[in-house]
């Protein structure tokens, strides 16, 4: 997939190089750069400029504070109040409120809707974030109709805050090839002895650990945490969850 | 507007739960401190204060004033907290909070009615000038225990302070600068300390140190108590919450004893390493050629 990853700086020229051709596809843009037309492509943020020539698109990988809410992600989110047709959700303290209608739960109607308090946590998806609105949340794919995996957050677990780079990296599809996080992998797998756990990532920088055992929770929270923090690779990941489950035991 | 971002039901719950099977989000002790990081900046009265992720700094200054008519014997004295938006999203500019009114009260009532600054010393020439003292304390970032950190910073900047030496001859007053005259440090009298517990179960039985931000959110009570390493208790301040047995307290305020010598014998090591580093080896040294200017 990724071929390179150099680093860029907001307003850098890019190495016409690195940019993809492709005979058919047309250039995809992503996360973090901008086209001025005719023929500049631009990098706004500071961050890894990943391209993929299979699928003719190129995005820049960044760590940021702020989370900005876009469309398909999902997310941790808190109901803040309930009102006639949709719940009020907290995302983070510096984003609007966004909207998750009742009915946008599996199999809801009008009869048989979630009652939420405020101060639960939802797993949703973002639908519609747009500029200058709301955003709006959905706990239910909206072509199959099922959960899959999205909806209230019950079980005893905790929310640890992680940066949104390293929530974005636990999300990827194979977060040890591309992302370099294998902690979740490690203390589920021999290093961590089997520990029973879930989690739920959310793209604004919040994970849900949920396990029977609060032992478990706490030392999954802190590997996650320190992973963060300290920036580890995979080695040192492997060294931090050894230690980990010694200093628990 | 930006919200303060209050802990779930779910987070709310689990905390609770986990402090009763003696586990802590971040793998502390019940009683263990975040490690208590303390650094002078390069001018005298400047103390930065690290407590795990909350982390404050003082700054110490004097200026020459008229003393208040009731009190013409005495200097003036003052902390003044700052809680800025930067801190939380919860604070605001000119608006204090309920805990920027507690921290600089408990503040004021550890560090300045316990009498750990003389305050006659500041007194130049009665009833008509004075030294005026005033510490602000800057929050930079909140993670829970807030008061114990800024005791800590403000004892520390204090401490650290030097003020202008002065001289009267014949009616006049002369303040002399740093050049003329090496500046004094402040008469200080005892080093008060603050330590905060919180208290966690139905009947508040589950006593804890330095609570972190979700923590605090989730306490039934807590109570500051302040002493000096001597043991002399400066105040003990439980406002509100779960009622606590009175055995209890009386565990805590002897415990608090041992975290307020280790704090004095930190603070006196680092006060100790500042003083070293800053001198160069007497008047002749510092007068050399080669040195910077």
């Amino acid at each position: 997939m990724a071929t390179e990853r150099p680093l860029v700086l907001p307003g850098e020229t890019i190495d016409p190089s690195l940019i993809p051709s492709h005979p058919k596809n047309p250039l995809r843009l992503g996360p973090g750069l901008r086209h001025i037309p005719p023929t500049d492509i631009v990098p706004t943020v500071a961050g890894q400029l990943i391209t993929n020539p299979a699928k003719n698109s190129m995005w820049i990988e960044y760590n940021s504070n702020r989370y900005i809410p876009s469309p398909n992600d999902v997310l941790l989110a808190q109901i803040l109040r309930s009102t006639t047709d949709f719940y009020l959700c907290t995302i983070s303290p510096h984003t609007a409120p966004a909207t998750l209608p009742h009915l946008a739960f599996e199999s809801a109607t009008k009869k048989t809707r979630p009652v939420l308090l405020p101060g639960q946590l939802v797993y949703a998806r973002v639908t519609l974030a747009n500029k200058h609105m709301d955003p709006e949340l959905e706990c239910v794919s909206a072509t199959t109709g099922k959960a899959e995996g999205l909806g209230p957050i019950t079980g005893p677990g905790c929310v640890f805050d992680v940066s949104l780079g390293f929530a974005r990296r636990l999300l990827m599809a194979r977060s040890r090839e591309d992302g370099g996080v294998g902690v979740l992998e490690m203390l589920g797998g021999e290093e961590g002895g089997g520990l029973a756990f879930e989690t739920a990532v959310g793209r604004n920088g919040k994970v849900w650990v949920g396990s029977e055992s609060a032992r478990t929770v706490v030392l999954v929270g802190r590997a996650l945490q320190e992973t963060d923090r300290g920036g580890l690779g995979v080695e040192g990941q492997r060294r931090l969850v050894k230690r980990l489950v010694r200093e628990m035991r | 507007m930006p919200r303060e971002a209050e802990p779930s039901l779910n987070e709310r719950q689990f905390v609770a739960q986990a402090i009763q099977e003696n586990l802590r989000l971040d793998g502390r002790e019940l009683d263990q401190y975040r490690p208590l990081e303390l650094t002078f900046g390069d001018q005298y009265g400047v103390a930065d204060v690290t407590l795990g992720k909350t982390r404050v700094l003082a700054k110490a200054t004097a200026e020459v004033t008229v003393p208040y008519a009731d009190r013409p014997l005495d200097g003036i004295f003052t902390i003044a907290t700052e809680l800025s938006p930067m801190t939380s999203p919860a604070f605001e500019v000119n608006r204090p909070t309920e805990t920027e009114v507690l921290l600089s009260r408990l503040l004021e009532k550890t560090v300045r009615r316990s009498g750990a600054l003389d305050t006659e010393s500041l007194c130049l020439v009665a009833g008509q000038k004075c030294w005026s003292v005033r510490v602000d304390v800057h929050v930079l970032s909140h993670d829970g225990n807030l008061i114990d950190a800024a005791c800590a910073a403000v004892v520390a900047a204090l401490r650290h302070f030097r003020k202008p030496d002065t001289s009267m001859e014949g009616g006049l007053l002369t303040v002399y600068t740093p050049a003329e005259r090496e500046p004094v440090p402040l008469s200080w009298l005892h080093s008060p300390f603050c330590v905060t517990w919180s208290f966690f179960g139905e009947e508040g039985e589950m006593a804890v140190l330095d609570a972190t931000w979700i923590e605090e959110q989730v306490r039934v009570g807590s109570c500051t108590v302040s002493l000096n390493k001597h043991g002399e208790i400066c105040q003990i301040a439980k406002l509100g919450g779960t009622p606590v047995e009175a055995v209890a307290l009386l565990q805590c305020t002897s415990v608090a004893l041992a975290k307020v010598k280790e704090f004095s014998d930190l603070l006196d090591t680092r006060l100790a390493e500042d003083l070293k580093r800053r001198d160069k080896g007497g008047f002749m040294a510092e007068l050399r050629a080669e040195n910077d200017r």
